[in-house]
Protein backbone atom coordinates (compact mmCIF):
# COMPACT_ATOMS: atom_id res chain seq x y z
CA UNK A 1 0.00 0.00 0.00
CA UNK A 2 1.16 3.46 -1.03
CA UNK A 3 1.74 5.85 1.47
CA UNK A 4 -0.62 8.09 -0.28
CA UNK A 5 -3.23 5.27 -0.05
CA UNK A 6 -2.58 5.11 3.82
CA UNK A 7 -3.33 9.16 4.08
CA UNK A 8 -6.43 9.06 2.10
CA UNK A 9 -7.71 5.89 4.23
CA UNK A 10 -6.67 7.78 7.04
CA UNK A 11 -8.73 10.80 5.82
CA UNK A 12 -11.92 8.62 5.04
CA UNK A 13 -11.66 7.09 8.37
CA UNK A 14 -11.88 10.90 10.03
CA UNK A 15 -14.62 11.76 7.80
CA UNK A 16 -16.50 8.53 9.15
CA UNK A 17 -15.76 9.26 12.42
CA UNK A 18 -17.23 12.73 11.93
CA UNK A 19 -20.13 11.53 10.79
CA UNK A 20 -20.56 8.11 13.24
CA UNK A 21 -19.96 11.06 16.48
CA UNK A 22 -22.48 13.53 14.43
CA UNK A 23 -25.32 10.79 14.04
CA UNK A 24 -24.87 10.29 17.97
CA UNK A 25 -25.91 13.94 18.47
CA UNK A 26 -29.03 13.03 16.83
CA UNK A 27 -31.94 12.82 18.45
CA UNK A 28 -34.07 9.71 17.55
CA UNK A 29 -37.74 9.00 17.99
CA UNK A 30 -36.56 5.06 18.24
CA UNK A 31 -33.37 4.77 19.57
CA UNK A 32 -32.17 1.50 17.87
CA UNK A 33 -33.14 3.34 14.43
CA UNK A 34 -29.62 4.44 13.13
CA UNK A 35 -29.08 6.47 10.17
CA UNK A 36 -25.57 4.59 9.59
CA UNK A 37 -24.73 7.95 8.16
CA UNK A 38 -21.22 6.78 8.48
CA UNK A 39 -21.75 3.94 6.27
CA UNK A 40 -21.52 6.62 2.73
CA UNK A 41 -18.04 6.95 3.58
CA UNK A 42 -17.36 3.18 3.85
CA UNK A 43 -19.16 2.91 0.40
CA UNK A 44 -17.24 5.75 -1.09
CA UNK A 45 -14.08 3.67 0.05
CA UNK A 46 -15.30 0.67 -1.11
CA UNK A 47 -16.10 2.20 -4.39
CA UNK A 48 -12.70 3.49 -4.91
CA UNK A 49 -9.92 1.27 -3.24
CA UNK A 50 -11.86 -1.71 -2.92
CA UNK A 51 -12.51 -4.10 0.45
CA UNK A 52 -9.47 -4.13 2.47
CA UNK A 53 -9.25 -0.47 3.06
CA UNK A 54 -13.27 -0.32 3.55
CA UNK A 55 -12.87 -2.83 6.36
CA UNK A 56 -9.49 -0.59 7.73
CA UNK A 57 -12.09 2.55 7.98
CA UNK A 58 -14.93 0.69 9.04
CA UNK A 59 -12.72 -0.62 12.18
CA UNK A 60 -10.65 2.44 12.74
CA UNK A 61 -14.64 4.15 12.67
CA UNK A 62 -16.06 1.80 15.29
CA UNK A 63 -12.71 1.21 17.58
CA UNK A 64 -12.04 5.12 17.88
CA UNK A 65 -15.77 5.76 17.60
CA UNK A 66 -16.41 3.78 20.99
CA UNK A 67 -13.71 5.21 22.66
CA UNK A 68 -14.83 8.45 22.01
CA UNK A 69 -18.43 7.88 23.16
CA UNK A 70 -17.58 5.73 26.00
CA UNK A 71 -18.79 2.30 25.12
CA UNK A 72 -15.72 0.35 24.24
CA UNK A 73 -16.19 -2.99 25.15
CA UNK A 74 -19.93 -2.39 26.04
CA UNK A 75 -23.04 -4.08 23.99
CA UNK A 76 -23.33 -1.25 21.81
CA UNK A 77 -19.48 -1.47 20.87
CA UNK A 78 -20.10 -5.60 19.74
CA UNK A 79 -23.12 -4.55 17.89
CA UNK A 80 -21.10 -1.99 16.09
CA UNK A 81 -18.41 -4.32 15.46
CA UNK A 82 -20.64 -7.42 14.11
CA UNK A 83 -22.66 -5.36 12.10
CA UNK A 84 -19.91 -3.13 10.70
CA UNK A 85 -18.17 -5.78 9.54
CA UNK A 86 -20.69 -8.01 8.43
CA UNK A 87 -22.22 -4.57 6.38
CA UNK A 88 -19.07 -4.13 4.82
CA UNK A 89 -17.83 -7.76 3.97
CA UNK A 90 -21.17 -8.08 2.43
CA UNK A 91 -21.07 -5.51 0.14
CA UNK A 92 -17.56 -6.04 -0.67
CA UNK A 93 -18.31 -9.61 -1.59
CA UNK A 94 -21.61 -7.94 -3.98
CA UNK A 95 -19.10 -5.67 -5.55
CA UNK A 96 -16.50 -8.32 -6.47
CA UNK A 97 -19.02 -10.85 -7.70
CA UNK A 98 -21.26 -9.03 -9.57
CA UNK A 99 -19.33 -5.70 -10.44
CA UNK A 100 -21.73 -3.04 -12.45
CA UNK A 101 -24.86 -4.81 -11.51
CA UNK A 102 -25.66 -2.65 -8.75
CA UNK A 103 -25.18 0.82 -8.13
CA UNK A 104 -24.31 2.04 -4.62
CA UNK A 105 -27.79 2.48 -3.55
CA UNK A 106 -28.24 -1.45 -3.89
CA UNK A 107 -24.88 -2.38 -2.41
CA UNK A 108 -25.61 0.31 0.56
CA UNK A 109 -29.12 -1.67 1.20
CA UNK A 110 -27.25 -4.97 1.08
CA UNK A 111 -24.76 -3.77 3.42
CA UNK A 112 -27.76 -2.52 5.79
CA UNK A 113 -29.37 -5.81 5.51
CA UNK A 114 -26.56 -7.86 6.58
CA UNK A 115 -25.32 -5.45 9.51
CA UNK A 116 -28.68 -6.05 10.82
CA UNK A 117 -28.98 -9.63 10.61
CA UNK A 118 -25.33 -9.36 12.71
CA UNK A 119 -26.31 -7.53 15.24
CA UNK A 120 -29.38 -9.80 15.86
CA UNK A 121 -27.49 -12.71 15.95
CA UNK A 122 -24.74 -10.69 18.27
CA UNK A 123 -27.76 -9.66 20.46
CA UNK A 124 -29.26 -12.53 20.80
CA UNK A 125 -25.72 -15.05 21.17
CA UNK A 126 -24.53 -12.55 23.56
CA UNK A 127 -27.36 -10.79 25.43
CA UNK A 128 -30.76 -12.12 25.13
CA UNK A 129 -31.10 -15.41 24.94
CA UNK A 130 -34.83 -15.42 23.66
CA UNK A 131 -35.71 -15.68 20.32
CA UNK A 132 -39.28 -13.88 20.48
CA UNK A 133 -37.29 -11.08 21.71
CA UNK A 134 -35.44 -10.90 18.75
CA UNK A 135 -37.92 -11.69 15.97
CA UNK A 136 -40.48 -9.07 17.47
CA UNK A 137 -37.56 -5.94 16.64
CA UNK A 138 -36.27 -7.54 13.26
CA UNK A 139 -38.92 -7.18 10.78
CA UNK A 140 -38.91 -3.28 11.71
CA UNK A 141 -34.99 -3.66 11.60
CA UNK A 142 -35.06 -4.61 8.10
CA UNK A 143 -37.79 -2.12 6.78
CA UNK A 144 -35.99 0.77 8.76
CA UNK A 145 -32.33 -0.84 7.29
CA UNK A 146 -33.82 -1.19 3.64
CA UNK A 147 -34.52 2.89 4.06
CA UNK A 148 -31.80 3.93 5.64
CA UNK A 149 -29.72 2.33 2.86
CA UNK A 150 -30.95 3.18 -0.02
CA UNK A 151 -30.78 6.78 1.70
CA UNK A 152 -27.07 6.28 2.15
CA UNK A 153 -26.43 4.80 -0.92
CA UNK A 154 -27.96 7.48 -3.31
CA UNK A 155 -25.71 10.16 -1.29
CA UNK A 156 -22.62 8.11 -1.83
CA UNK A 157 -23.36 8.36 -5.68
CA UNK A 158 -23.45 11.99 -5.37
CA UNK A 159 -20.32 12.11 -3.65
CA UNK A 160 -18.00 9.36 -5.67
CA UNK A 161 -19.38 11.67 -8.48
CA UNK A 162 -18.02 15.01 -7.02
CA UNK A 163 -15.50 13.64 -6.11
CA UNK A 164 -14.56 11.86 -9.47
CA UNK A 165 -14.96 15.32 -11.27
CA UNK A 166 -12.84 17.02 -9.19
CA UNK A 167 -9.69 13.98 -9.90
CA UNK A 168 -10.33 13.03 -13.11
CA UNK A 169 -12.78 15.43 -15.01
CA UNK A 170 -11.92 13.17 -18.22
CA UNK A 171 -13.58 9.93 -16.63
CA UNK A 172 -16.57 11.92 -15.97
CA UNK A 173 -18.80 13.68 -19.20
CA UNK A 174 -20.90 16.47 -19.10
CA UNK A 175 -23.75 15.90 -20.41
CA UNK A 176 -26.35 15.77 -17.42
CA UNK A 177 -29.28 13.46 -17.49
CA UNK B 1 -26.92 13.40 -11.47
CA UNK B 2 -24.28 12.61 -14.27
CA UNK B 3 -23.79 9.64 -16.43
CA UNK B 4 -20.41 7.86 -15.28
CA UNK B 5 -17.96 5.16 -16.93
CA UNK B 6 -18.32 2.82 -14.33
CA UNK B 7 -21.97 2.35 -13.73
CA UNK B 8 -22.19 2.36 -10.38
CA UNK B 9 -23.74 6.02 -9.88
CA UNK B 10 -27.13 5.25 -11.71
CA UNK B 11 -29.75 3.42 -9.96
CA UNK B 12 -30.26 -0.03 -11.90
CA UNK B 13 -32.48 -2.47 -12.47
CA UNK B 14 -30.63 -4.86 -9.84
CA UNK B 15 -30.96 -1.72 -7.26
CA UNK B 16 -35.03 -2.04 -7.94
CA UNK B 17 -35.10 -5.63 -7.34
CA UNK B 18 -32.65 -5.62 -4.27
CA UNK B 19 -35.38 -2.72 -3.06
CA UNK B 20 -38.52 -4.67 -3.58
CA UNK B 21 -36.85 -7.59 -2.74
CA UNK B 22 -36.23 -6.09 0.95
CA UNK B 23 -39.95 -4.19 1.22
CA UNK B 24 -41.40 -7.58 0.47
CA UNK B 25 -39.31 -9.25 3.03
CA UNK B 26 -39.66 -6.87 5.73
CA UNK B 27 -43.34 -6.91 5.01
CA UNK B 28 -43.63 -10.75 5.10
CA UNK B 29 -41.86 -11.13 8.05
CA UNK B 30 -43.97 -8.69 9.63
CA UNK B 31 -46.81 -10.84 9.17
CA UNK B 32 -44.98 -13.92 10.03
CA UNK B 33 -43.45 -12.72 12.98
CA UNK B 34 -47.34 -11.85 14.19
CA UNK B 35 -48.37 -15.66 13.74
CA UNK B 36 -45.41 -16.90 15.69
CA UNK B 37 -45.31 -14.40 18.84
CA UNK B 38 -49.08 -15.32 20.13
CA UNK B 39 -50.85 -13.12 22.98
CA UNK B 40 -49.19 -14.78 25.97
CA UNK B 41 -50.74 -14.75 29.38
CA UNK B 42 -47.55 -14.27 31.83
CA UNK B 43 -44.95 -11.83 32.27
CA UNK B 44 -41.63 -13.18 33.15
CA UNK B 45 -38.83 -10.59 34.36
CA UNK B 46 -35.16 -12.27 33.98
CA UNK B 47 -32.21 -10.34 34.97
CA UNK B 48 -28.91 -11.35 33.89
CA UNK B 49 -30.33 -14.18 32.84
CA UNK B 50 -31.90 -15.26 35.94
CA UNK B 51 -35.95 -15.24 36.09
CA UNK B 52 -36.47 -12.63 38.80
CA UNK B 53 -40.42 -12.91 38.66
CA UNK B 54 -43.35 -14.61 36.62
CA UNK B 55 -46.55 -12.86 36.60
CA UNK B 56 -50.25 -13.01 35.36
CA UNK B 57 -50.76 -10.59 32.51
CA UNK B 58 -54.60 -10.63 34.03
CA UNK B 59 -52.71 -8.47 37.15
CA UNK B 60 -52.65 -4.87 37.26
CA UNK B 61 -48.85 -3.95 39.39
CA UNK B 62 -45.49 -2.29 39.37
CA UNK B 63 -42.01 -4.11 39.95
CA UNK B 64 -38.93 -3.18 40.22
CA UNK B 65 -35.96 -4.90 39.69
CA UNK B 66 -32.02 -4.51 40.51
CA UNK B 67 -29.63 -4.57 37.05
CA UNK B 68 -25.95 -4.05 37.08
CA UNK B 69 -26.68 -0.67 36.19
CA UNK B 70 -30.07 0.18 38.90
CA UNK B 71 -33.37 0.06 39.27
CA UNK B 72 -35.69 -0.77 36.33
CA UNK B 73 -39.68 -0.06 37.29
CA UNK B 74 -42.08 -1.95 35.03
CA UNK B 75 -46.01 -2.22 34.91
CA UNK B 76 -48.11 -4.54 34.08
CA UNK B 77 -51.82 -2.68 33.28
CA UNK B 78 -54.59 -3.95 30.98
CA UNK B 79 -53.10 -6.91 30.00
CA UNK B 80 -50.02 -5.10 28.87
CA UNK B 81 -46.93 -4.27 29.72
CA UNK B 82 -44.06 -1.63 30.05
CA UNK B 83 -41.01 -0.37 31.33
CA UNK B 84 -41.56 3.26 33.13
CA UNK B 85 -38.15 3.57 34.66
CA UNK B 86 -34.82 2.91 33.39
CA UNK B 87 -31.09 3.53 34.31
CA UNK B 88 -29.65 2.63 30.76
CA UNK B 89 -28.50 5.65 28.93
CA UNK B 90 -30.45 4.91 25.60
CA UNK B 91 -33.67 3.96 27.16
CA UNK B 92 -34.75 1.97 24.12
CA UNK B 93 -36.77 -0.29 26.31
CA UNK B 94 -38.80 2.83 27.59
CA UNK B 95 -39.40 3.88 24.32
CA UNK B 96 -41.33 0.59 23.25
CA UNK B 97 -44.05 2.02 25.68
CA UNK B 98 -46.85 -1.17 26.19
CA UNK B 99 -46.48 -4.34 24.54
CA UNK B 100 -49.17 -7.22 24.38
CA UNK B 101 -46.63 -9.76 23.24
CA UNK B 102 -43.59 -10.54 22.42
CA UNK B 103 -40.73 -8.82 24.13
CA UNK B 104 -38.83 -5.69 25.69
CA UNK B 105 -35.11 -5.89 26.09
CA UNK B 106 -32.73 -3.24 28.08
CA UNK B 107 -29.58 -4.51 27.21
CA UNK B 108 -27.02 -1.82 29.66
CA UNK B 109 -29.01 -3.13 32.49
CA UNK B 110 -29.50 -6.75 31.67
CA UNK B 111 -33.58 -6.70 32.59
CA UNK B 112 -35.76 -8.93 29.92
CA UNK B 113 -39.56 -8.87 30.52
CA UNK B 114 -41.16 -11.26 27.91
CA UNK B 115 -44.65 -12.30 27.52
CA UNK B 116 -45.32 -15.91 27.38
CA UNK B 117 -48.14 -18.48 27.99
CA UNK B 118 -49.52 -22.21 27.37
CA UNK B 119 -50.90 -20.34 23.90
CA UNK B 120 -47.50 -20.56 23.13
CA UNK B 121 -47.17 -24.36 23.04
CA UNK B 122 -50.30 -24.82 21.67
CA UNK B 123 -49.56 -22.99 18.63
CA UNK B 124 -46.16 -24.38 17.80
CA UNK B 125 -48.16 -27.89 18.14
CA UNK B 126 -50.57 -26.74 15.81
CA UNK B 127 -48.05 -25.78 13.12
CA UNK B 128 -45.99 -28.65 13.51
CA UNK B 129 -48.91 -31.52 13.88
Amino acid sequence: MESRDRYRIALLSAYALALHGFEALIPSPVPWLRLGLSNIITLVTLFFYGLKPALMVTMIRVLLGSLLLGTFLGPAFFLSLGGGLAGTLSMGIITALFPRVFSMMGVSMIGAFFHNVAQLVIAYVLFVQRIEGILAVAPFLIAAGTLTGAVNGVASRYLINEIQKQHSPALSPTEPI
Amino acid sequence: MRLNSSGSTKTTFADKLVLLFFIALSLSSFFFVNEVLPQGSEVRIEVAGELKYTLPLSDDRIISVEGPMGTTIIEVKNKRVRVVKSPCPNKICLHQDWIERGAVVCLPNKVLVTITGPQQKKEIDGITG
